[in-house]
C-alpha cells in the first residue's frame, strides 16, 4: 500500500495536466475527471491510513524514497515522502474535503468559459498541498509551500477581468511572499547550522545540543513568519479578506480548509525547534490569541457574506496557533480537522446562497432565505452551530479543549481573552445566520435552491461537521490525539485549573450567550439593528475596515513604496542610468564627428600620406644603416 | 662596355617621382592610372637592372609577375573607370565622393 503513496499527489497532478491541455475539449467531463481523481486519491489515502493503523504506535513512520532531487557536493536533497500520523491526517483532510469541494464545483462553476482551467488549477493546488504535507525535508515542503501560493494567486484572480479580483490576487501573492522570504532564510539557517534539511535528521529532541538555543529561536521565528503569512495571522492577515474575490469553492478549499492551515502544520511539524527555543512558543501563543480576538471583532463589522467567513477563518486559525503556543499540538490539529469540515461547509453554503441569488454577497440585501433555500439554510445552520461551539457538534469539542488547556496553562488572562473570542465567534456567526436566513426579506430577486450536485457535498460536509467531534472527545485520550501522539508528543496534564466539567459549562455558556445576543439584536426583531449601526457608525466603520490596518499599511508602507519606486523610475533610472548609457553614446558621436574630418575621402590625400610615410621609413632605414 | 648601375637607378627614381607626382596632383582618373603604370614600370626597371648587376634571374622573374598583376589591375581599374564615367559623366576622382561624410 505504501509503495503507491506517491500516487496520492500524482493523481491530481495528472488531472491538472490533462485539464490544462485538453480542458476545453473535455467540456463538462473536465470537472468529473478532476473530481474522480480526487476521490481516488482520497481512497488511496484511506488505504495508507489503514496500513499505518496496523503498525504499532511508535513504528508509524515510513519514508518512501522516490529518488534524488538535488545532489551538489555535500548538499543532498532527496524526493522523499514522509508517511506518519501527522502527514496522513493532513493528507486525509486535503483529499477528503478537496474531493467534496471538487464535486461541488461541478455545479458551481457550470457555464464558466474557463471551466477546464478552473479544475486544472484546483487539481494543481491539491498536488502542491499534498507535496507540502508529505514532504520529508524542508526544501520539498517549500516547493509545495510556494506551489500552493501560486495556485492561490491563480484562483483568487480566476475572474481576472474584474479589477478587484486581479488586485486581490496580487495582494495575496505579495503579502504571503513577505512571510515566505523569512521562511526561506529560516530553511537556509537550518541547513547551515544543523547540517541537513531532512526531517528525520533535524526534528529530534537531541538536536538541542548541536547549537545554542538562540539559534533555534531565530530559526523557529523565521519559520513562524512564513506560517504567519500563509495562515493570515496578524500582522500579515490583510490578504485573506480580499482573497474572497475568488470563486467560492476556492475560498472553501484554499482559504478555509487547507492552504491557510499549512502554517499550523508547519509549526506542528517543527514543534521541536519551538520547544527548544521557548521564546518562539510564546510568540506563537501571543500572535495566535491576538489574531483570534482581533479577527472575531472584525467579522462583526462586515456586510459581505464571504468576508465575515474570511475573518472567521483568520480567527479560527488564531485559535489553532494559540493552541500550538500552549504546546497542545494535537488540540490544534483537532481544531484544524473539524474547522476544515465546518468552514468548508459554511463557505459552500454561502456559495449556494450566491448561486441562488445570482452572485449577491451583501448581507443587507438578503434575509429570510430559509424559505427559498431551506436545505442550504439548514446546512449553514449546522456549520454555524459547529463554529459557535454548541455541543455535541465538532466545533464544541475542538474549541473546548483549547480553552481547557489554556485554563490549565497558568496564563489565566489568555484563557479569559480566548473565552471572549469564543463569545465573539458565536456572536458574529449568529449575526450572519440571522441576517441572511431570518428576518425580513430584503432580496432583490427570487432565490432558488441549488442543484443536487451542490447540495449533496453540503450534506457530506455537514456529517463531518456534526460528527467530527468523535475523533477527539478528550484532550488527553481522544482518538486523533492518541493517533498523533507519536509525532506530536503527549500533552502533559497541567496542574491546577478548573475541573473539566466546569470548563465545559463555561465555554458552552459563552457560546450560548453569543448566540443569544446575536438573536436579540439581529433575529428577534425587537432591536432595530440598522438604527444601531447608524448610531454607532464610528465603531461599525472601525470594525468594517478591520481596525484600519489595511489603511495604515497603505499610507505607511505601500504609499512610500510606490513613491520610492516612482523616484527610482523617474530620477534614478531615467536620469542616472539612462544618462550614463546615452552619455556614452553621445561621447562617441561627438568624438566621431571630430575624428572623421581626418578621413577626407580624397584618394590623393591618402596617396600623399602613403608616400610621405614610405619616404620617412626609407629615411629612417637609411639613417640606421649608415 | 657596361652601363653603370647608377644610371638605371637614377632613371628609375626619376620615373617613379614623375609617376608619384602624377598620381597626387592630377584629377582625371585615366591620367592617375597612367601615372600608376609609370611607377610600376620604374620599379620594373630597377628590378631588371639589379638582376643584371647581381647575375641572377630573381629580379626579372619578379618584374614579369608585376607586369602580369599590372595587366590584371588595368582590366579591373579601367572597368571601374568606365562604369563611373557612364554613371556620373565624368572621370574626375574628386567628384566620385558618394561614400564621403
Amino acid at each position: 500500500m505504501l509503495r503507491s503513496v506517491w500516487l496520492v499527489p500524482a493523481l491530481p497532478l495528472a488531472g491538472a495536466a490533462i485539464n490544462l491541455f485538453a480542458g476545453k475539449r473535455l467540456g463538462r467531463w473536465a470537472g468529473i475527471l478532476a473530481s474522480g481523481l480526487m476521490v481516488v486519491a482520497f481512497a488511496l489515502a484511506l488505504g495508507v491510513l489503514a496500513y499505518l493503523l496496523r503498525l504499532p504506535g511508535n513504528e508509524r513512520l515510513v519514508v518512501r524514497h522516490l529518488g534524488d532531487w538535488i545532489s551538489v557536493g555535500s548538499f543532498r536533497v532527496a524526493a522523499d515522502l514522509r508517511v506518519d500520523p501527522l502527514s496522513v491526517t493532513m493528507m486525509l483532510v486535503v483529499t477528503g474535503v478537496g474531493a467534496v469541494i471538487h464535486v461541488y464545483s461541478i455545479g458551481y462553476m457550470d457555464g464558466d468559459p474557463r471551466y477546464g482551467r478552473f479544475f486544472s488549477y484546483m487539481n494543481l493546488f491539491c498536488f502542491f498541498m499534498l507535496t507540502l504535507v508529505l514532504a520529508q525535508n524542508f526544501l520539498l515542503l517549500y516547493l509545495g509551500w510556494e506551489g500552493v501560493g501560486l495556485c492561490s494567486y491563480l484562483l483568487i484572480g480566476f475572474w481576472f477581468e474584474r479589477p478587484l479580483a486581479a488586485s486581490a490576487a496580487k495582494k495575496a501573492f505579495v503579502v504571503t511572499r513577505i512571510g515566505d522570504t523569512f521562511m526561506l532564510v529560516g530553511i537556509a539557517l537550518v541547513f547551515l547550522r544543523l547540517g541537513s534539511l531532512d526531517f528525520s535528521a533535524v526534528l529530534r529532541p537531541s538536536i538541542e545540543s548541536v547549537q545554542p538555543s538562540g539559534v533555534f529561536t531565530v530559526i523557529a521565528l523565521l519559520l513562524f513568519a512564513g506560517a504567519v503569512g500563509k495562515s493570515a495571522q496578524v500582522p500579515l492577515h490583510t490578504w485573506l479578506p480580499d482573497a474572497m474575490e475568488g470563486p467560492t469553492p476556492v475560498s472553501a478549499l484554499i482559504h478555509a480548509a487547507t492552504m491557510v492551515t499549512a502554517g499550523v502544520y508547519l509549526v506542528a511539524r517543527t514543534h521541536v525547534f519551538f520547544e527548544i527555543s521557548g521564546v518562539a512558543l510564546t510568540v506563537v501563543l501571543v500572535i495566535g490569541l491576538v489574531t483570534a480576538v482581533y479577527a472575531a471583532t472584525c467579522a462583526l463589522g462586515q456586510d459581505d457574506l464571504k468576508r465575515v467567513l474570511a475573518y472567521s477563518t483568520i480567527s479560527q486559525l488564531g485559535y489553532m496557533f494559540f493552541a500550538l503556543g500552549l504546546k497542545a499540538y494535537a488540540a490544534a490539529l483537532f481544531l484544524l480537522v473539524t474547522h476544515a469540515f465546518y468552514k468548508a461547509l459554511l463557505f459552500l453554503s454561502a456559495g449556494s446562497v450566491m448561486h441562488g441569488l445570482g452572485g449577491e454577497t451583501d448581507l443587507k440585501r438578503m434575509g429570510a432565505l430559509r424559505r427559498a433555500m431551506p436545505f442550504t439554510a439548514a446546512m449553514f445552520g449546522v456549520g454555524a452551530l459547529a463554529i459557535a461551539g454548541v455541543p455535541p457538534l465538532s466545533g464544541y469539542f475542538a474549541k473546548d479543549q483549547i480553552l481547557e488547556v489554556a485554563n490549565r496553562s497558568g496564563y489565566l488572562i489568555a484563557w479569559l481573552v480566548a473565552l471572549a473570542g469564543a463569545f465573539l465567534s458565536a456572536l458574529y456567526i449568529s449575526r450572519l445566520m440571522f441576517l441572511a436566513f431570518f428576518g425580513q426579506d430584503r432580496t432583490e430577486r427570487a432565490a432558488h435552491e441549488s442543484p443536487p450536485v451542490m447540495t449533496v457535498p453540503l450534506a457530506l460536509l455537514a456529517v463531518g461537521a456534526v460528527f467530527g467531534g468523535v475523533l477527539g472527545l478528550s484532550v488527553t485520550s481522544g482518538r486523533l490525539q492518541g493517533f498523533l501522539a507519536p509525532v506530536l508528543g503527549e500533552l502533559t496534564e497541567g496542574a491546577g485549573g478548573l475541573p473539566t466539567a466546569v470548563l465545559s459549562v463555561i465555554s458552552v455558556l459563552a457560546a450560548l450567550a453569543g448566540i443569544a445576543v446575536g438573536w436579540l439584536v439581529y433575529g428577534s426583531g425587537k432591536v432595530d439593528w440598522v438604527a444601531l449601526r447608524v448610531r454607532f457608525a464610528g465603531v461599525h466603520e472601525f470594525l468594517a475596515h478591520g481596525w484600519y490596518v489595511d489603511d495604515v499599511y497603505s499610507t505607511s508602507l505601500v504609499a512610500p513604496g510606490k513613491a520610492g519606486a516612482a523616484f527610482l523610475a523617474s530620477a534614478v533610472d531615467q536620469r542616472v542610468i539612462d544618462g550614463c548609457v546615452n552619455g556614452v553614446g553621445q561621447l562617441f558621436q561627438w568624438a566621431a564627428s571630430r575624428g572623421r574630418r581626418l578621413q577626407t575621402g580624397l584618394v590623393r590625400n591618402y596617396g600623399l600620406a602613403f608616400l610621405v610615410g614610405v619616404v620617412l621609413i626609407f629615411v629612417y632605414v637609411g639613417v640606421r644603416l649608415s | 662596355m657596361k652601363t653603370p648601375i647608377s644610371y638605371f637607378v637614377v632613371l628609375s627614381a626619376v620615373l617613379f617621382a614623375i609617376g608619384s607626382v602624377g598620381v597626387l596632383v592630377r584629377k582625371n582618373a585615366l591620367v592617375i592610372f597612367m601615372s600608376v603604370e609609370l611607377q610600376l614600370n620604374a620599379v620594373n626597371l630597377a628590378l631588371v637592372a639589379f638582376s643584371r648587376l647581381h647575375g641572377n634571374l630573381n629580379g626579372q622573374v619578379l618584374a614579369f609577375f608585376s607586369m602580369v598583376v599590372a595587366a590584371a589591375e588595368v582590366v579591373v581599374g579601367l572597368a571601374i573607370i568606365v562604369n563611373v564615367y557612364r554613371r556620373m559623366h565624368t572621370a574626375n576622382v574628386d567628384d566620385a565622393s558618394l561614400l564621403r561624410w
